[in-house]
């Protein structure tokens, strides 16, 4: 039974921009909304920093916070989960390997955008897998 | 001076135990304690510890506080806060190439050393090496 890392918040109205921030900053670690309320991330000794020095930024910036460590009982199954982090990064791994199938990809860029992806690939995406590939395979052909 | 960290040091908090020994307090000691710990040592002063003065602030690292807090002016510490910065914190824009493989090089330094005393010492060991580097004006 894997360990799962939740957190919920709750920030002041104002300023709006401060929820735009934060929203980001968990896209940007690739955690999932689970019933509109509780985000969640695999439970490793990296995403549990970030989202600790997140927690602690949300009550710098006098909101509410609750991070907890848990392991799942009921309703979702484990591989239902994990399936949801696969399925949000694989779209955008998708989105990657149509780009890099095109003519005369930037690499530069695609590549920079796919290390960013990678940063929240929690369960080895198989698409992961083909755009990096991809990317090896076309630097070698224009060097 | 005695400072008070968590135990399990990464790369922020080997960096802020190279800047405290090397430009704040060259007679430091270390304690390490563990994290769910509830009261903090009193003769000791905390850091990267969350809610103490000397921690991350907005979205800056506690290399970044105390660079600013002990008024520590150097270039090169700058760019090694910026670093931190990317490499210890959720960021939307990366202009840090460094950050990434120097995050992943402390934490390795962990697993390999016997404790937080011995992994100390080898950060201590990479942070002189990359104020060199930088400073060498080819980081």
């Amino acid at each position: 039974m894997s360990s799962w890392l939740l957190l919920s918040y709750k920030l002041p109205t104002h300023p709006s921009a401060l929820r735009v921030y934060v929203w980001r900053k968990l896209k940007r670690l690739g955690a999932i909304l689970l019933n509109e309320t509780i985000w969640v991330l695999p439970d490793t000794s990296r995403t549990a920093e970030h989202f600790q020095w997140l927690a602690t930024e949300i009550q710098e910036r006098r909101g509410t916070v609750n991070l907890w460590r848990s392991s799942l009982v009921l309703g979702l199954r484990e591989e239902e989960l994990i399936d949801q982090f696969k399925k949000h990064v694989d779209g955008e791994f998708k989105g990657l390997l149509k780009k890099l199938h095109e003519k005369n990809p930037d690499l530069a860029k695609l590549s920079q955008e796919y290390q960013q992806v990678i940063g929240k690939d929690y369960f080895r995406s198989e698409i992961g897998q083909q755009v990096r590939a991809k990317l090896l395979e076309l630097r070698g052909e224009t060097k | 001076m005695k400072w008070a960290t968590w135990e399990n040091i990464g790369v922020d908090r080997m960096g802020s135990i190279w800047l405290i020994r090397r430009w704040i307090d060259p007679k430091a000691e270390f304690l390490f304690i563990p994290a769910d710990t509830k009261s903090l040592p009193k003769d000791a002063e905390p850091f990267d510890i969350p809610g103490t003065r000397y921690s991350h602030h907005g979205n800056h690292c506690t290399f970044h506080t105390l660079l600013k807090e002990y008024k520590v002016q150097d270039p090169i510490l700058s760019q090694i806060a910026s670093i931190i910065d990317e490499a210890d914190l959720v960021q939307e824009v990366n202009v840090e190439p460094i950050a990434p493989g120097l995050d992943a090089v402390c934490r390795g330094i962990r697993r390999i050393s016997a404790d937080d005393y011995e992994a100390l010492e080898r950060g201590v060991l990479v942070y002189e090496a990359l104020y060199a580097e930088l400073l060498a004006g080819e980081g």
